[in-house]
Formats: C-alpha cells, sequence, structure tokens
C-alpha cells in the first residue's frame, strides 16, 4: 500500500492485487483523483490497519524521519508536572492535561519534547503566547526553534505557530511533526479550527488546558483528535505551596441614581423584547436570539438598549471610586486590572494613569511594558482580554475585575494571573460587581459552581464611600 | 451578520441597488466630513441616524466595507509611544495624576491637554480620517458591500460549482494556490465547461477551512465572459444553496487587466499592427484534456474566414519533459490548433547545463507548429503559420 500526505489528508494506493482499503476507519473513496482517501490524523491507525492486514508500507507520509532533533537536555519537572507527563505516556502519548493557570503546562510540554525528542509542532492561541513559548523552548532546546506567525515564516524540527497560522498552513505542512502539543486545548472540539487538529499527521498528541471542557460533544471530539484527558489536578490542591496562597473577595458597588435611571431604561427595552423570545424558545441560544433581533426595528432597538446598558455597567462612577481607592491601598503592589473591553481599558488608563495592554499596542512595545513591570518600573498594568490567557505576567500580585469574566473560564484565567508563587505572598483578587444587575446574578451562579472549595468574601460599598 | 432572503432552499442575499445610493451618498458625506477627525468622532455622529432613511442592516454592511478601505493617519504631534512610556513611568513614581501630567507635558515642551489628547492617538479609535485618494461613488460602495456580502456566504461553503464560458486561468491558478482541487469538465451544452472547485478534506465533513480560499475566488470570475456559480453553504446550522450570476451586481470596476508579461503585451500590439485581417482575443476558453485544462494565451481569428482560428500560447521557463507533457495533451484533446511560441534561452532542468547545444523546436517536441522567440515572438512567423506559408505545413482547418 502507498500512503502520501497530500493537502491536510492521506492518499492510499494498492500496489498489489488484492489490497483494497475500503471499509477502513475513516477511509473513502475520492472520485476527484480517482484514490482513497483519508484525513491526516488517521494516519497512526492506518499504518496499523496495514500491519494487521501484512501491507507493505510504501512511500512516507510526512518528511519527519528526514528532520534532525537535537538531543534535549534533561527537563527538570514538579512532582506533579512529572505525574501529568507520565500519564501522558501511559495513555500512549496521547491526551489532555488540566492543571491550573499559572502551575507549569508549559513545563509539562517541554518534558513531553524532551522525552520525544521528535519534529514537534506548538499551536498556541495568540501571537503573543506563541514569543512567550518560543523563548521557554529557545531556552532549552540546544537547536533552532521555528516561528510561524506574525510576519515570521522560519519552519524547523521544533516549531511555534499560532492557531490562525496553523488553520491556514496546515495542509502544507502537517506531514512534517511526529508530536503535536495544542496550548489552551479547550478551544477545539466543536469550532472550525478542528482542521487543525484533522490536517495534522502527528500521532503523538499532548493538550493543555485550565479549563477542560465537561461531558458532552465538545468533550467527545477532542478525545477523538487530542486523546482522553489523562490528568488534572486542582487550584486548591496546589494552592501554598506550588502555587501562591490567595484571597478572592468580591466588592458589590451600585449605580447612583441618575446612572441607575439609565441603565433601568436600557436594560428595560431589551427585557421587553428578550423575554417574550425566551418564552417562545426556551432552548435557543444567544447567537439565534441575535438573529431574530437583528430582523426587525423592535429587535434592532431591543439590541442597541442592551449594548448601551453594557456600556454604562462595564464603566461608571462607583467602579471608578472602587479602582481609585484600590489603587491607592494597593500602590507598592503589582496590580493587574481587567476590563469588559478596550475602550474601558483606554478610559480606566487615562483616569488612573495605568499602561493598557490590549491587542492594539504592538508586540515591541507591550514586550517593553512587560519589562517594566518584571523589573518594578511599572506596577499596573490594564486588559481586557490579552491578558486572560497563558501570557506569562511577571510578580503581579492584586487582581481588580472591573468588569467581563463572568463566565467561570474567565474567571479562573484571570485568577491564574496572579497566582505565581513567591515567599509569604498572598495573593489578592478584588471583583467589582453591580447590585442587581445581570453582573451580581452571574456572580453568584459562579460561586455556586464553585463550591465550598475557594470561598470569597463578599463586600457591600456605595459611590464614594470607602 | 448576514441579510438574506430565503427562496425554495436557496439563499438570495439582499444585494444593494440603485435606490440604495441615495442614503449611501449620505454616508460617504459623513465620512468625507470627518476626514481630519477621530474615527471615534465619526462613531459617535453615525449614532445618530442619516439624513435619508435606510435599512439598518445594509448601514451596518456599507460601514463594514468603508471601515476596512477608509484610509486613516495618526494624530498630529509627538509620538504616542513615546508619550506613554515617559507619562506611565512618571505615575508609577507619583500618586498625583495631575502633578505627573503637567511635569510630563513640561518635559516634552507641550500643554498638559496636548498629552492626554495624543496618549493614543496611534490606537484604531482614535486615528483621524485621511482623505480618500481616489473618489468613491455611491454605485462603486453598493457594487464593494454586494461583493463582500456574496464573499462571506462563500466563507460559509465547503465546495463550489462553477459553469463558466471564457477565460478561467486565474480562477484555476487561486484555486491550486490555495491548496483547492480543481476538476474540469465541459459544459453540458453549449461552449465552455464546468469546474467544481473543493479541497481535499471537504470529502469527510463539512470543513470551512477553504471558506475563505473560496471566497477570495470571486473577484477572479470577472474575467470569464459568463458564468453561472453555485455553491453549498452552512448557513444558520443548515446547509443551504447559494446561487451566483455574472449578471449579479457584485463586481465593482476591475483594474484594467494587465498582460501577464511583456513579451506577451508587446506581441499583442506587433500581431494586431501587422494583421489587420485577424481578431487577437486575449485569455480565451482553456482547452480540456483528460483530466487537464490547457491556457492558451491568445486566439488568433479570421474576421471573415471564421472557421480559421488558432490558439497561441506563449512559453516562458520550460524544460524538455513540460514541453512533451504539454504536447501530449494537445493531443489527447485533438487539438492541431495551437501555437507553442517557446524562450529560447529560458531552458531549465539538467539539459542546461549543455547551452552550447543548439536544439530545434523540433528535436525537442516533434511538433511543426512551434516556434522558438529570443525577447520578442515575432508576429511574423506567427502569421507564416496562420497562412499556412510555412513550409511542409498543412493547411489550417
Amino acid at each position: 500500500m502507498r500512503m502520501t500526505f497530500d493537502r491536510g489528508t492521506v492518499l492510499l494506493t494498492p500496489t498489489a492485487a488484492g489490497e483494497s482499503p475500503e471499509g477502513w476507519p475513516g477511509v473513502m473513496w475520492d472520485p476527484r483523483v480517482t484514490r482513497w482517501r483519508a484525513p491526516a490524523w488517521r494516519r497512526g491507525e492506518l499504518l496499523r490497519r496495514c500491519a494487521q492486514e501484512g501491507l507493505a508500507v510504501e512511500g512516507r507520509v510526512g518528511e519527519a524521519s528526514r528532520w534532525r532533533v537535537y538531543p534535549w537536555p534533561l527537563v527538570s519537572l514538579r512532582s506533579y508536572q512529572g505525574a501529568a507527563l507520565c500519564a501522558w505516556r501511559l495513555a500512549g502519548r496521547r491526551g489532555i492535561v488540566a492543571l491550573p493557570t499559572g502551575s507549569g503546562k508549559t513545563w509539562v510540554a517541554l518534558g513531553a519534547m524532551a522525552e520525544q525528542a521528535a519534529p514537534t509542532l506548538c499551536v498556541v492561541p495568540t501571537r503573543v503566547l506563541m514569543h512567550q513559548w518560543w523563548e521557554a523552548i529557545s531556552r532549552l532546546y540546544p537547536g533552532p526553534v521555528g516561528l510561524w506567525g506574525d510576519g515570521k515564516r522560519r519552519l524547523y524540527p521544533v516549531t511555534v505557530t499560532t492557531f490562525e497560522s496553523a488553520y491556514r498552513h496546515m495542509a502544507t505542512w502537517g506531514d512534517r511533526f511526529s508530536l503535536l502539543v495544542v496550548d489552551e486545548a479547550h478551544h477545539f472540539g466543536q469550532s472550525a479550527q478542528d482542521s487543525i487538529l484533522q490536517m495534522c499527521a502527528a500521532r503523538a498528541r499532548l493538550g493543555l488546558t485550565a479549563t477542560p471542557p465537561g461531558p458532552g460533544p465538545r468533550a467527545e471530539r477532542l478525545h477523538e483528535l487530542l486523546g482522553a484527558q489523562v490528568f488534572s489536578t486542582k487550584i486548591e490542591e496546589l494552592r501554598g505551596k506550588h502555587l501562591a496562597d490567595f484571597q478572592r473577595i468580591s466588592l458589590v458597588v451600585d449605580f447612583v441614581p441618575e446612572e441607575r435611571r439609565g441603565y433601568d431604561l436600557d436594560y428595560g427595552a431589551f427585557r421587553s423584547f428578550y423575554l417574550p423570545f425566551r418564552r417562545r424558545s426556551p432552548e435557543a441560544s444567544w447567537v439565534e436570539f441575535v438573529r431574530e433581533a437583528s430582523r426587525s426595528d423592535d429587535g434592532r432597538r431591543a439590541l442597541a438598549a442592551w449594548r448601551a446598558s453594557r456600556r454604562r455597567l462595564g464603566y461608571h462612577r462607583a467602579k471608578a471610586e472602587a479602582l481609585r481607592w484600590l489603587l491607592s491601598e494597593h500602590s507598592q503592589r503589582k496590580v493587574l486590572i481587567f476590563t469588559p473591553d478596550n475602550e474601558t481599558a483606554y478610559k480606566v488608563a487615562s483616569e488612573h494613569l495605568v499602561m493598557p495592554i490590549t491587542c492594539d499596542i504592538g508586540r515591541a512595545e507591550r514586550a517593553r511594558c512587560l519589562e517594566h513591570f518584571r523589573a518594578g518600573r511599572l506596577r499596573r498594568l490594564v486588559s481586557s482580554r490579552v491578558l486572560n490567557e497563558g501570557l506569562d505576567v511577571p510578580d503581579a500580585e492584586v487582581g481588580i475585575i472591573v468588569g467581563g469574566g463572568g463566565s467561570l473560564r474567565e474567571y479562573l484565567q484571570r485568577l491564574g494571573r496572579i497566582l505565581r508563587p513567591a515567599r509569604g505572598k498572598m495573593a489578592v483578587l478584588v471583583e467589582l460587581t453591580t447590585r442587581a444587575t445581570p453582573e451580581s446574578r452571574r456572580f453568584r451562579q459562579r460561586e455556586m459552581s464553585l463550591g465550598e472549595s475557594l470561598p470569597a468574601v463578599s463586600l457591600r460599598g456605595k459611590a464614594g464611600e470607602r | 451578520m448576514l441579510d438574506y432572503v430565503e427562496v425554495s432552499g436557496e439563499i438570495a442575499p439582499s444585494y444593494l441597488g440603485e435606490a440604495d445610493t441615495v442614503w449611501l451618498r449620505a454616508l460617504l458625506d459623513a465620512y468625507e466630513r470627518h476626514v481630519g477627525h477621530q474615527r471615534r468622532e465619526l462613531e459617535e455622529h453615525l449614532q445618530a441616524p442619516l439624513s435619508v432613511a435606510c435599512d439598518p442592516r445594509s448601514l451596518r454592511r456599507a460601514r463594514l466595507v468603508l471601515d476596512r478601505i477608509w484610509p486613516t493617519e495618526p494624530g498630529v504631534g509627538i509620538g504616542p509611544r513615546r508619550l506613554r512610556e515617559e507619562l506611565f513611568l512618571a505615575a508609577a513614581e507619583d500618586p498625583d495624576r495631575e502633578r505627573v501630567v503637567e511635569r510630563v507635558a513640561r518635559r516634552l515642551g507641550l500643554r498638559p491637554r496636548v498629552v492626554m489628547d495624543s496618549l493614543f492617538a496611534d490606537l484604531p479609535p482614535q486615528r483621524r480620517l485621511a482623505p480618500m485618494p481616489a473618489g468613491l461613488s455611491p454605485w462603486e460602495l453598493a457594487l464593494r458591500v454586494n461583493q463582500a456580502t456574496a464573499q462571506s456566504v462563500l466563507r460559509r461553503s465547503r465546495r463550489v460549482l462553477v459553469e463558466l464560458v471564457g477565460n478561467a486561468r486565474a480562477l484555476v491558478a487561486q484555486a491550486r494556490w490555495g491548496g483547492l482541487m480543481a476538476v474540469a469538465r465541459p459544459a453540458r451544452e453549449g461552449a465552455g465547461l464546468t469546474l467544481e472547485i473543493s479541497g481535499p478534506l471537504s470529502l469527510f465533513c463539512r470543513s470551512l477551512v477553504y471558506g475563505r480560499t473560496l471566497a477570495a475566488l470571486l473577484p477572479l470570475l470577472t474575467r470569464c465572459d459568463s458564468f453561472l456559480l453555485r455553491a453549498d453553504c452552512e448557513v444558520g446550522d443548515r446547509l443551504r444553496r447559494f446561487v451566483l450570476r455574472s449578471t449579479d451586481p457584485v463586481f465593482p470596476a476591475a483594474e484594467p487587466r494587465r498582460f501577464a508579461s511583456q513579451v506577451e503585451a508587446r506581441f499583442f500590439r506587433d500581431f494586431a499592427k501587422l494583421a489587420p485581417d485577424w481578431d487577437i482575443i486575449r485569455e480565451p476558453e482553456p482547452l480540456v484534456a483528460d483530466r487537464w485544462l490547457l491556457f492558451p494565451d491568445f486566439a488568433l481569428w479570421h474576421r471573415r474566414q471564421r472557421w480559421r482560428r488558432w490558439l497561441l500560447e506563449i512559453v516562458g521557463y520550460w524544460t524538455q519533459d513540460y514541453l512533451r507533457k504539454k504536447m501530449d495533451r494537445l493531443r489527447l484533446a485533438r487539438r492541431g490548433d495551437l501555437i507553442l511560441a517557446v524562450d529560447r534561452d529560458r531552458r531549465c532542468g539538467p539539459e542546461s547545463e549543455q547551452v552550447s547545444r543548439v536544439v530545434s523546436p523540433e528535436e525537442v517536441v516533434g511538433g511543426d507548429r512551434v516556434i522558438w522567440y529570443r525577447r520578442r515572438v515575432d508576429p511574423e512567423a506567427v502569421l507564416r503559420i496562420l497562412e499556412g506559408q510555412r513550409p511542409g505545413l498543412p493547411r489550417p482547418r
């Protein structure tokens, strides 16, 4: 049987009489080229099937074996990182490792790469993370490390790329790697980007996440494409030892009467359209609601009112006052401020003279700011989403959530940003929630799902009052 | 978000028409009035309805297109990056906001107000609108919006079927470049051919990984004389049929089509001057040879004797193997009316080491309708073939 890689798939050509891959899992007849074809991620299964049936395999799917990988040094891991790596190895070098943010998931990947010592592709969500991974690998790996994305086009046996670049180019170089490392693997499972995993021929796969999806179709799909969840540990198990100890505080604030009136008006206009829709279609998703709303004038007005209410809720006078007070309280500590959107981040930046880290700020400027932050020349940063996932923010001790982060996943990611351990460190995460709004409802729901394991302190305050 | 109506399983996007040019003019005026102002000021201005009534969904689509094409520039003054660094580093030393701004402004020789106004002047919301380099008419804008709409539908497709007459070279080249597969067959009726364009992975799943490349094919359809495109698109969790015709208003004024090379441009000019009895047509329809498509550069057509029609392909870089394969495919297509003009100096491959050896075209491909050229295709040599004056050459059919 001859096997060749063709743009994210494997073409199978019988080379002897009686050979036929008909009925093999994932193999289909392609009338466009009059050959048998299978998606590249099934390459391992196909090779096993050939071996079972005693078929000699010709051709080589991939150039992995032509690439020379430099010998890796010994990677020293913490106990739980070593356990995660061992579980992955026992699962046939396929699977997902779930570790809390800040606990060193990258080290597990480095351990896997060193152990495998084979051509490896690391796929990460953003350009910032791509550079961060590149630096982490370059510090250990003695050979050149490739970078594909953010204007860079260097493909080496060990390469880091972004989801977006992998989505565009996996069809070209999906056969060149033996190990695929996927950071923030929870992004996959039911998205268009699953093609990245489908078009890659690497048999060994390691997914990393802090927030694995719960049981359901997404988890099943991830199981198929990356492997089962082979290891997980929770924040409370590492707290105080491998992660900093921390306090969670919820500071309940309220609108001033004039703001409350405006908010109630906007939110009321939205609810008058939304509630009847919800009664009619209790199972409908938010996307379906937006689709229906955008088809009528009333619906469009409701959407505009919802947007206006969100703007009011994102940053108002009480939140500004509370933030001013918190910044003065923690004036000597390193503080990260999380906002619901970039507009609010710039507003906070101008009002409180805090450097913003957003997607609009260029890579060089961002790196310079993080360097200032590391050296203590800057002690505050504000961001909407850039700091949420994976970005290594050195030594932050206090997190202030001004808005957004309603979901458990986003909240835990933000919490993870301040948990890098240090001697005697007590990290603080303060969340500002506005009374009698969806913010406070979401907070209650989230606290219920966190349960007793991570109790939060709830404080109440009024605008302009300490 | 897509704006469409559905008729018996087929989606028809709501294209903008002549009637929409009135509000599009008002929208363009709003942009032009804000040239020199920050983009966020325009945003605030457009929160209020336009002076002319319009469908909000159409307005949103038009604004998306305009925001993409309208140029912006950072505000004048000191570089915002330096300003940010100076200001935020100073703020880390001193908790008094006003004092910090005052001090930094003094150091940079600016007024405090200018410091705060310029702080984010280079970031998208605060960039200033620049004048549009070439005037954009409302109708041209409508066509661009329609094209963006059609492309947003195509981005959700995994396979397209195009029946076309006329040039398909750019379409096939772009499809192949984007990692797609184009399967061609002659049209069921009349001239032209049917192209099925899809990706290797489309066989297994509803992958949208090819959507972007499929959408990028749309502007290239202008190069065909006529076409009918059908696509299966995933819209609202269902598969729907999308049909696009050459008469649909989705093609803004295209850039003038350029020749692929100077050699082609020169031959076109020289031949038109030399042979007034012959029409010279660029990029005629491709030839189908088994599973292959051949793209001649020119069709040469006698003005009075319409049965006298020849095709000419100008070959730049070549190898012996390449030319042989090409002739084999021509034989498969049973076409004896194609003339190959081959650049003598652009031979590649291992044979090119034997530069001293002079090889005749007949020796390479064994054909008698091959002419050599250097820098310039001799129109007289081509005309001699057309007129059957070349010794030993049969008269054309």
